[in-house]
């Protein structure tokens, strides 16, 4: 039992992509530019040159975040979308209809469709992957250059992620709406 | 084609594909008589059962970054960061990652191959070993042999010329260059660190690191470290920017990646760097900023150049007209520097040549930093500290006939136009080619080798360089890859990846110095092999019948076996206890029979023993049996590394306790001949070249309406051309687009995605269009590594555009170097 969430100091990324690689072999995604459960969204400059915008030229690295108050699940006619043990949002491949609800209720555009498993797949934090391994660490986060990524539990005190929120100023995405996402980006 | 209607499919994005590993790979149509099976491997998802993890080191560029290989049911499903290297420390960028789909990669070179069709055509024939051995021997009636091309030429060695790319095992095949006894050789250098590596050692030194992880101020100009990773640096510097810890003043042309993470971006016109350099140091010493007790105990020459940079007036005004850098801005970050020196970094770079002044524009960074005391010293420029290894020793027979190398440096006096000041080890790849093509080389070179080397794509004037492999008679290409340079090939020996293989043990100098091992992860795929055992097969083959043709030409080899007859001997020698470690002992005493003279000469004796064996031998004598454990175990070795590796937080290790850094080796003072920095080169200006940095109006960026400077360079997801057929890669960037401005792009009615033609007096390319703010009016950029002519290769054919087809063939008259950014292109909507 944990309640598993992910700290981003965002500032920090260059918009390698490594993450994005790693979760792809790690997890075992499929090719395509649309098939992926984490990714980049970078922000060009603005200004003309050669007056462009440092500060508005920005790196967002983003996926799946774990919403306490998940539209995903909520909206999933067949609960193939559920919560774990630990907090965590799983997708049931066997009871996923693709009926891609998800797909639209998602404020994230974290869902994606799996060719495969013909699921509406996400990211489960290498929860069976990783995770079922007794790692501590997602393959995001492990691989990133510039470690942008903390991943840990939020009911553990002592967990560095509980321990960054405490220090540092934060920031979710979208807070108004109402979803609590567990992924926090550190200003 | 099968493989076409698989990429077809995952390119739509539609259709699953199967993920599996290596073993239900089939082969591509490369030879003729082969049927393709199998389907493209994608990703696997890794397991929770029972793994095998392997370290070892990452070749998807040049930075050597650990890796762990974990392999289920013989297949590498992932590479993780392996966190005990202090380089790399903890991570693996896009590309480590992809490792995988280099190793799997359908389009792989599987067997032996000889040419049947015509020099690039790209039609050949799978053979043995053996027979591609014979076949570089004796030739076929397609192509001359060595033997041949020796006998002809007299034993000349120097007939055939050698090129490697950069890697670990490019000191196996150096070994076999050594050897071989030829005095051409040619490798990345030129179109690589040629310039601003030898600027730091003559001004310096030393080739330094840079202490970004301590600096309170750096300025990047020209170094794009978001994109172009380079570890340590890029993790170190980029935690640290915008306001927390670390100032970074990003000089670019173009807005980067690293722009975007700087704290100021400065654009500059391109090749004027060095009046930026200049202006700073007329800040600094009109301003008397710079620290003098540094520059007392160690400048030679300092008056001279502090007279240099005043009387011509440097002046930030100065600069401003020729940089566009505003001027209150030069004297900004001069102070700026100075007052954060010596923890103060003017990074030095790690890229090719930009232009004529590239040399000078070195030495003017390095005296510049050196100004500030941020030498040897902890925040700034650091030697660091280099672990010891043992030698794995080479031969180097010494042939009569030997010519010395067929490019020559320019003499004392002599100022030719496209002369070349200083031969460094690594030559001058386009000289040596342009005067090989004009006929103008002492003696004829007719054969070549090639390791790892793709020249077909990455030297300036593509033409030129399809030329020089059409007239060479003999040309041997050992690679991984189908490349361009393949296509023109007689005789391809298929490499296997470095997953598949171990590699010479090696050692990194830093701060925190390491040794690093790259173990193999699994057994070589198809008929590859790692080049340590291509070369045992080779030498093995021709080590006897080179030297028959040895002996009738050798005037020294013919001199010992005439003594060998008249001293008549008797005895029976037993040849066969002539082993490596014989050789030196038989060389001092006088030879018994004509075995122990063929021995000197046996060039197979480097290429006897396993390389797991030599790595052991290279790091026993030094720290035991420890080291050799830890090597096959982690991958990473140092002296109290047990005692010192700590995991700090999830994302942070220590490698060593701070007071246990090399920060600092040499008293902070350079490591050149004469303890001090070199402002002077005296011995340069005998050869016509400035002696100290100096600003000319020919380096003044020029270009004519209507036309763009065309500029290249790397990316985060692409190492130049050797990655550009990864499939996983090629899903996040698909191709290369040329950036040009928005507005200028708006004027020609050029909109995002069309089809452009790039052309230059050299050739042109065709390539999308990607519009932008990030780009002055008169510049275009795109990155380096597309637009490959093979047809072998699935996603790199003829996908992008081909700077190389484009860019004028210019060199830096000190080195030779290519001049990469001297282009000025005409851009026309196709």
């Amino acid at each position: 039992m944990a309640n598993y969430a992910m700290v981003l100091n965002y500032k920090n990324c260059i918009n390698c992509k490594a993450c994005e690689v790693a979760c792809k072999e790690e997890n075992g995604i499929l090719l395509g530019a649309e098939k992926h459960r984490i990714w980049v969204g970078s922000m060009n400059p603005e200004g003309e040159w050669p007056f462009l915008s440092i500060a508005s030229a920005t790196f967002l690295p983003s996926q799946c975040q774990q919403c306490e108050n998940a539209p995903c699940q909520d909206v999933c006619p067949t609960q193939a979308t559920y919560y774990d043990k630990n907090g965590v949002v799983q997708v049931d491949s066997e009871k996923c209809i693709l009926c891609s609800y998800c797909m639209v209720a998602c404020p994230y555009d974290a869902r994606y469709v799996d060719d495969r498993t013909m699921t509406i797949d996400k990211c489960t934090f290498c929860s069976d992957t990783r995770l079922a391994r007794g790692e501590t660490t997602t393959a995001c986060q492990a691989t990133c250059p510039t470690k942008v990524r903390t991943f840990g539990d939020l009911d553990d005190p002592n967990s560095e992620v509980s321990q960054i929120l405490r220090t540092k100023e934060h920031f979710t995405l979208k807070p108004h709406i109402g979803t609590k996402p567990k992924l926090f980006y550190i200003i | 084609m099968k493989i076409e209607v698989s990429r077809r499919k995952f390119l739509q994005g539609s259709v699953a594909l199967s993920v599996v590993g290596g073993a239900s790979f089939g082969v591509t149509s490369l030879i003729a008589e082969e049927e393709e099976q199998g389907e493209l491997s994608i990703t696997t998802k890794t397991g929770t059962g029972k793994a095998k993890l392997v370290p070892t080191l990452c070749e998807m560029c040049v930075n050597k970054c650990a890796a762990i290989a974990r392999v289920e049911n013989g297949v590498v499903t992932k590479l993780d960061p392996n966190p005990m290297f202090p380089k790399s420390k903890n991570m693996l960028c896009p590309r480590g990652n992809a490792g995988i789909q280099a190793l799997y990669d359908p389009d792989r070179l599987k067997s032996p191959m000889i040419r049947i069709g015509e020099k690039g055509e790209g039609k050949f024939k799978k053979v043995t070993w053996d027979e591609a051995y014979n076949a570089i021997l004796n030739g076929t009636d397609k192509f001359p042999g060595m033997a041949k091309i020796l006998d002809e030429e007299q034993d000349n060695r120097s007939s055939f010329l050698f090129c490697a790319g950069e890697g670990m095992a490019e000191h196996t095949f150096k070994t076999f260059y050594g050897a071989f006894g030829s005095a051409n050789w040619l490798n990345h250098s030129s179109i690589c660190l040629q310039t601003v590596s030898a600027a730091y050692n003559l001004t310096l030194g030393a080739y330094p690191g840079a202490d970004l992880g301590n600096a309170t101020y750096v300025i990047m100009a020209g170094a794009n470290r978001a994109e172009a990773i380079v570890t340590p640096d890029t993790m170190s510097i980029f935690k640290k920017t915008k306001g927390r810890g670390t100032k970074l003043v990003c000089i670019d042309p173009r807005f980067t990646n690293t722009a975007a993470k700087a704290d100021e971006w400065l654009p500059i016109n391109p090749g004027t760097d060095l009046a930026f350099v200049l202006a700073l140091t007329y800040v600094t010493l009109k301003e008397e900023l710079y620290n003098k007790e540094y520059v007392e105990a160690n400048f030679n020459d300092f008056e001279a150049y502090k007279n240099h940079i005043i009387s011509h007036n440097y002046t930030p005004e100065w600069a401003e007209k020729i940089t566009s850098i505003p001027a209150k801005e030069i004297y900004k970050i001069a102070r700026e520097f100075m007052q954060n020196a010596p923890k103060a970094i003017y990074y030095p770079g790690r890229r090719s040549t930009f232009g004529a002044n590239d040399f000078q524009l070195r030495r003017a960074t390095a005296i510049f930093q050196a100004l500030g005391g941020g030498i040897d010293a902890k925040g700034g420029l650091v030697f660091g500290k280099k672990l010891d290894l043992g030698t794995h020793e080479g031969i180097s027979p010494l042939y009569f006939q030997a010519s010395s190398r067929a490019l020559e440096e320019t003499k004392k006096g002599e100022h030719a136009k496209d002369s070349i000041a200083i031969i460094g080890d690594g030559g001058s790849w386009i000289a040596w080619r342009n005067r090989f093509l004009e006929n103008r080389m002492p003696y004829k070179v007719r054969g070549m080798f090639v390791y790892k080397h793709n020249p077909m794509m990455n030297m300036p004037n593509t033409n030129k360089t399809a030329q020089m492999m059409k007239k060479m008679e003999l040309t041997v290409v050992i690679d991984t890859m189908p490349s361009d340079t393949v296509m023109y090939a007689d005789v391809v020996l298929p490499e296997c990846t470095y997953l598949e293989r171990t590699d010479p043990v090696n050692t990194f100098a830093g701060v925190e110095p390491s040794i690093a091992q790259r173990n193999k992860v699994i057994e070589p795929m198809y008929d590859s092999k790692p080049v340590m055992e291509i070369l045992r097969g080779l030498t093995q083959k021709i080590s006897k019948p080179l030297f028959d043709i040895t002996k009738k030409y050798d005037m020294d080899v013919q001199d010992s076996l005439t003594k060998l007859t008249t001293t008549a001997v008797s005895e029976d020698t037993n040849s066969t206890n002539i082993a490596s470690s014989d050789s030196n002992a038989t060389m001092s005493t006088a030879p018994k029979s004509e075995e122990d003279i063929f021995a000197e000469f046996d060039i197979s004796l480097p290429f006897k023993e396993s390389q797991e064996k030599i790595n052991e031998q290279m790091v026993l004598e030094f720290y035991g049996e420890e080291a050799v454990k830890a090597l096959k175990e982690h991958g990473v070795f140092y002296p109290n590394m047990k005692q010192f590796f700590k995991q700090i937080s999830a994302n942070e290790y220590q490698y060593y306790p701070e007071k246990e850094r090399a920060y600092t080796v040499n008293g902070g003072a350079p490591k050149t001949t004469s303890g001090k920095v070199e402002c002077n080169l005296v011995f340069l200006a005998e050869k016509g070249i400035d002696a100290m940095p100096t600003w000319k109006n020919e380096y003044l960026f020029k270009v004519p309406k209507g036309k763009f400077r065309m500029l290249t360079g790397r990316h985060a997801q692409y190492t130049q051309t050797g990655t550009a057929n990864n499939a996983i890669l090629h899903d996040l960037m698909p191709s290369n687009y040329v950036w040009i401005n928005k507005r200028v792009a708006k004027d020609m009615g050029i909109e995002f995605g069309d089809e452009v033609e790039v052309s230059s007096t050299t050739g042109k390319t065709t390539i999308k269009a990607y519009p932008t703010e990030q780009v002055a009016p008169n510049v275009v950029f795109f990155i380096h590594g597309f637009g490959q002519e093979s047809k072998e290769l699935t996603w790199a054919y003829k996908n992008g555009g081909r700077d190389n087809a484009v860019i004028t063939d210019n060199v830096e008259p000190v080195y030779g170097a290519a001049a990469m950014h001297e282009t000025n292109v005409e851009i026309r909507k196709v």
